[in-house]
């Protein structure tokens, strides 16, 4: 059994190596500057930097955003469904195997209402 | 309706009620005190019913607490003595709440006061028909309680919360040597069920843990039943309404002690030690309580010195061989034509608004004829003339003290014999005849019906009780015979009546002056020096190795270990999720480890 | 009607007044909460109709579901204890409207109050689902639907920063201790080869797995139900985490949280205690977890002066009880003896009242007197005798005085422990239940002794509603009855 999972381990110790090995050359083939204020600024010449390193994103991003995974993941959970269907759906199971994905759409569908009434998709202020 | 259902029906009815009133009703005074009386009055039609069950009826017990092997079950006992009581309290505490729809008509706490006689019903009904001792002591401190409320109905009076408080220290007092004795009664027989009890109660060996069992038991009697030297609560009780001294402090509560004693008559005959000592202590407080009461001038003293003394008779048959049956008897004569008693000064009082001085009354005859009636029918039963009630029941009594050969306990009772009529006839005299001596007295008048008609019934039970003995039947009937205790009783109550009119009629003042009975014997002085010596001395002395021996040691080190360690625990808790999470980690690992590992 | 059936009403109602509060134009929000406590009230009254599964469904569903007396027992509890919920956040949505009311002028200022009543809900079905789940699957996913409620909940009081500081406390370590859980199962799963607890208990005892596997995944799975529960040493999070949350939610966490995570327990036990090569160490692991529970819960709730944060020691000192009757679960069951599932069950029923209790009477005191610490009580038996009373009886059932659900709750487990021969666990318990009558009379001499000082000494009687009183004469009748009769509650449990 423990041989199943040798692979696992050789997984684990690439990614980790990788990761360890990248650093570890970046460190010893790069070249070492001098550090100081000036080096350190975003630009030695020129305008000085104004307001924040990144811009910030309107809140509503972040809600369509995750508006958009929730509704993603209905599609993903539908193919593996759609995929075993005919192989769960026997001895009288095609009922809860039916009525599992809709009532996991319908849900879906009310939490979209209620996102659509809440004003979560309303991009103007 | 079968046996079970009536027994807890009759159990549970004033429990439903007083929860009623308490949780909903309490607003509506009126509604409230309908309900009350509507559920005793249907507990005195079950009692009726109960009637009709053979000697050996029980209800079916209910499991209520298992600890390992040993077992409480609430079960019902309904012999003919369960049965015969419970005539005698729903009977009177019917009349009473009837009575109290009248009297405590105006009084603003109505509500309260019923639900507190619901409750009180209750928890009678449970002493009277408990099967075994576990029972019977919750029900015995549940009567406490309603006790406590009901004295202390008028709260904001000084004496009314003090003599609560008074009767339920008291209480307390003999109700903790109840506690003992029952569970010495349960190591010497291993059950504290009474009919386990009585058959296991031969077997028993040490006859000197026995007598100490029944006198620790007996001191639960002493308690309730008010016997020296615990007698003191009851006549400063007189502060609760009138209705209740009626009810609980004369014809009910008090009579506990009694039932209890002649509940497990079978202990008290087989340690004879302690039965000697019972009837002893009764005898002396039916006579000392006469003597306190030839110099009361309050009308509701008088009848609970006179209460006090009748206890005493009661208490002293117990302790006779063979007497049990003739204390029940006067239990049950007793509780009519002293709830009589009670009533009818209560009429009087309210009558008098609310004077209860009888050198202020006089000439009430006149002012209050049915009153007044009723009021000589209940004097006559109990200073015992011959064909009332009192007359059989007394007679009862001291012919069993003579049969036993007790004679210092029988000399103790004819004594009484002789006081009883004498005080009675003092206050009667004062009370009812002669001129009016206040202007209170001068305006009273008549009670209204609903307060009369119990009166009127009740005088009826004071003479014919004694006849109708129902189910107590097998307790005491009517029966005579001329013998020298007859022939003293008869002649104690003729000088007692006749001294008593000789001195008293016409009298504006006492012309008599017994400081040492007018104080009672200055018991409740004795008392109080004797707290205020532990008080002061040998409170001092538990208080020192209190302070600095035993607090320290046990209270001090432990509290402070365990304040300490709260204190330093609480400093993992600072409040940072990192460091959460860092524990939580070495948690998880920690405890992996040692399962694992 | 088929057990399940109730968990889709249930969750249908919260879909029901989610969309009521979307798309109604709702004056008074507080009608959904009223809508949610008839229906969960219905479903309460369902709950005696469930008829058992028939002999001969052969529903693939049943893998997933059981429905026992003891999961209909729990089924009981979670709806009780969220309709409660519901009757004090009626109360309490003075301050949620306060701190959440949008920003505008003119906006409605309940717009943020509707979906603090439909979340209750939710959770309720996802508790009543775990009650039923024998499944690690249904187990997770029930678990989880409470847990994310839960997240929601603690921090719904956007504006108030001890609300959100609580939430992502319980959000992070939430996760992490959920990351505990999927692993856990996982090995489970890897070792046994099946999802179904049924399968995992045969599997184990047949000897042909790994004990140290076995044991390993059962010590991940003790870390995230320890933290579930708020054993120590994972019950860090409770103090901060309900002290910060809102009254109602922090009651719900503390009855409903606990619960599940016990279920949960109970069932997982049950599968390592049947098997004889890991049952010793399972036991042992739970004694010391229980013993380290009760010494931390009860000796830190002594010094504190906040009442809610009393309240969660007390929470974490009664999971030590709880614990300890796991640890002391009998192997064969003799005749007459309690099991550890039915002394659990019933614990956690009486712990409902008596928690339940205390809160209505805290979060009353926090809206009318603006403040969660003990001397705020003072003087609170005077100017509010009733709420006095409730707290009184709550606190008395908490410490566990005679005739109070609180003490039958802590004799059964005493009772367990003796007869499994635990003395050490005996011994810590009675010095926690002694510690216990300490802070929560403490309480008590407040309310009764003390003299009121600053604001609490002017402050006039706190106004009851008649829903609030009811729920309060309710649960002070229930904690008497299971007092005096504990056989009633241990025949619901069966």
């Amino acid at each position: 059994m423990q041989q199943e999972f040798i692979p696992v381990l050789i997984q684990i110790v690439i990614a980790t190596g990788f990761a360890v090995a990248t650093l570890i050359a970046s460190v010893l083939l790069g070249k070492r500057a001098k550090r100081n204020q000036m080096k350190d600024s975003a630009y030695e010449c020129g305008m000085l930097p104004i307001g924040e390193g990144q811009a910030r994103f309107s809140v509503k991003f972040y809600l369509v955003a995750m508006l958009f995974v929730l509704f993603d993941i209905e599609v993903v959970f539908l193919y593996p469904w759609a995929v075993s269907f005919k192989r769960l759906a026997v001895d009288g199971g095609q009922l809860v195997v039916f009525f599992s994905a809709l009532s996991f759409i319908v849900i879906l569908f009310v939490a979209y209402l209620y996102a659509l009434r809440k004003g979560a998709l309303e991009w103007k202020d | 309706m079968d046996v079970n259902t009536i027994a807890w029906l009759i159990l549970l009815l004033p429990l439903a009620s007083a929860a009623v009133i308490l949780l909903g009703t309490k607003k509506s005074a009126g509604i409230s005190a309908l309900i009350s009386t509507g559920s005793v009055i249907a507990t005195l039609v079950l009692s009726f019913l109960l009637l009709a069950q053979p000697d050996t009826a029980a209800a079916k017990p209910l499991q209520w607490l298992s600890l390992g092997d040993f077992e409480v079950t609430i079960g019902l006992k309904l012999d003919s003595l369960a049965q015969g009581m419970m005539i005698i309290v729903t009977g009177i505490g019917t009349l009473v709440h009837v009575f109290s729809l009248g009297y405590m008509h105006d009084d603003a706490g109505k509500a309260r006061f019923f639900a507190g006689l619901s409750q009180f019903m209750f928890s009678m009904t449970g002493i009277v028909l408990a099967d075994n001792f576990a029972m019977m002591f919750i029900f015995w401190e549940l009567v406490g309680v309603s006790s406590y409320i009901l004295i202390g109905h008028w709260y904001d009076k000084d004496s009314a919360a003090d003599a609560a408080k008074k009767a339920f220290l008291v209480n307390r007092i003999g109700d903790f040597g109840f506690m003992i004795g029952i569970l010495l009664v349960w190591v010497l027989t291993g059950s504290i069920y009474f009919d386990e009890i009585a058959k296991a109660i031969g077997g028993v060996q040490n006859a000197n843990l026995l007598n100490a069992a029944v006198l620790l038991v007996f001191c639960g009697a002493v308690g309730k039943s008010a016997q020296l030297p615990l007698h003191v609560w009851l006549p400063d009780a007189m502060e609760g309404p009138t209705p209740v001294s009626a009810l609980i402090h004369a014809a009910t509560m008090v009579a506990a002690g009694v039932y209890m004693l002649a509940r497990v008559s079978f202990l008290v005959g087989a340690a004879e030690m302690a039965a000697d000592t019972i009837a002893i202590i009764g005898g002396a407080t039916a006579l000392l309580a006469a003597l306190m009461a030839t110099q009361q001038n309050d009308i509701k003293r008088v009848l609970a010195y006179s209460t006090l003394s009748q206890l005493g008779y009661m208490i002293m048959a117990q302790g006779l061989h063979d007497g049990s049956d003739a204390g029940m008897f006067h239990l049950y004569t007793h509780a009519w034509f002293k709830a009589l008693l009670f009533l009818g000064s209560g009429a009087v009082i309210f009558a008098c608004h609310h004077e209860q001085d009888i050198w202020k009354m006089g000439g009430l005859r006149q002012k209050m004829p049915i009153t007044f009636w009723t009021f000589l029918i209940g004097t006559a039963a109990l200073i015992a003339v011959p064909g009332t009630s009192g007359f059989w029941s007394k007679e009862a009594i001291l012919e069993a003290a003579w049969h036993d050969h007790n004679y210092l306990v029988w000399g103790l009772g004819i004594a009484v014999a002789f006081l009883t009529p004498f005080y009675m006839t003092r206050l009667f005299v004062v009370a009812f005849l002669g001129k009016p001596r206040t202007k209170d007295a001068d305006h009273a008048h008549e009670v209204s019906p609903i307060m009369w008609v119990p009166l009127a019934i009740l005088a009826v039970m004071a003479v014919i009780s004694a006849y109708i003995t129902g189910p107590l039947e097998a307790k005491g009937h009517v029966a005579f015979h001329m013998s020298l205790t007859a022939i003293l009783s008869l002649a104690g109550l003729v000088v007692g009546v006749l001294a008593g009119w000789k001195l008293y009629a016409g009298c504006d003042r006492d012309p008599v002056n017994i400081k040492l009975f007018a104080n009672k014997f200055y018991l409740d002085e004795l008392y109080l020096g004797i707290v205020r010596l532990f008080q002061d001395f040998v409170g001092m002395t538990f208080d020192a190795v209190d302070r600095y021996l035993i607090e320290p040691i046990t209270v001090r080190l432990p509290a402070l270990a365990a304040m300490s360690s709260g204190y330093v625990l609480r400093l993992l808790q600072v409040g940072n999720l990192q460091a959460y999470g860092f524990l939580f980690g070495l948690g998880a690992v920690v405890l992996i480890w040692l399962i694992v590992f | 009607m088929p057990a399940y059936a109730l968990e889709i009403i249930v969750f249908s109602l919260g879909l029901v007044l989610l969309l009521v509060d979307a798309f109604a134009k709702l004056e008074d929000k507080r009608s959904l909460a009223w809508l949610g406590m008839l229906g969960l009230v219905v479903v309460f009254g369902l709950l005696f109709k469930v008829e058992p599964r028939a002999a001969d469904d052969a529903n693939v569903f049943w893998r997933f579901y059981s429905d026992s007396r003891m999961s209909l027992f729990f089924k009981g509890i979670a709806i009780l204890s969220t309709i409660l919920v519901l009757a004090m956040a009626i109360d309490y949505r003075g301050l949620i409207e306060k701190f959440t009311a949008p920003a505008e002028k003119k906006a409605h200022p309940q717009a943020g109050l509707g979906e603090f009543f439909a979340l209750p809900v939710f959770a309720c079905a996802g508790l009543m689902c775990m009650a039923s789940a024998t499944n690690l699957v249904s187990i997770f996913v029930s678990l989880e639907a409470v847990t994310i409620t839960f997240y929601v909940m603690v921090a719904y009081m956007r504006r108030n920063v001890g609300s959100l500081e609580a939430g992502v406390k319980y959000l992070i370590l939430g996760a992490l201790s959920t990351g505990f859980l999927v692993y856990g199962f996982a090995w489970l799963y890897g070792i046994t080869g099946s999802m179904d607890l049924a399968e995992i208990g045969a599997a184990l005892k047949s000897g042909d797995v790994s004990p140290t596997a076995a044991l390993f995944a059962f010590s991940l799975i003790l870390v995230a139900l320890g933290f579930k529960v708020g054993a120590v040493p994972f019950q860090m999070w409770i103090p901060d985490v309900y002290q910060g949350a809102p009254t109602p939610i922090t009651a719900f966490l503390s009855v409903g949280s606990k619960a599940a995570g016990f279920i949960v327990l109970l069932r997982l036990s049950a599968v390592f205690l049947g098997s004889e090569a890991v049952a010793g160490q399972v036991a042992m692991a739970f004694a010391v977890v229980a013993g380290l529970t009760l010494i931390v819960g009860n000796l830190t709730a002594i010094p504190q002066s906040n009442f809610k944060r009393l309240l969660a020691y007390s929470s974490i000192a009664h999971a030590g009880f709880l614990l300890t009757a796991l640890a002391a679960a009998p192997r064969k069951l003799e005749a007459g003896q309690l099991s550890s599932a039915t002394v659990v069950a019933f614990y956690l029923g009486a712990y409902l009242l008596m928690t339940l209790l205390a809160f209505l009477v805290v979060g009353l005191v926090r809206v009318h007197r603006d403040s969660e610490e003990i001397e705020a009580y003072r003087g609170l038996g005077k100017s509010s005798p009733f709420l006095a009373l409730a707290l009184l009886i709550a606190m008395a059932s908490l410490a566990g005085v005679p005739l109070t659900a609180g003490f039958f709750g802590k004799f059964f487990v005493f009772q367990l422990a003796i007869q499994g021969g635990h003395w050490w666990l005996v011994t810590l318990a009675a010095i926690g239940a002694g510690a216990g009558f300490y802070y929560y009379l403490k309480v008590v001499a407040a309310m009764y002794w003390d003299d009121p000082t600053g604001a609490a000494a002017k402050a006039a009687a706190i106004p009851v509603s008649a829903l609030t009183r009811a729920a309060v004469v309710t649960l002070i009748v229930l904690i008497v009855i299971a007092g005096f009769a504990p056989r009633m509650i241990l025949g619901l449990i069966g």
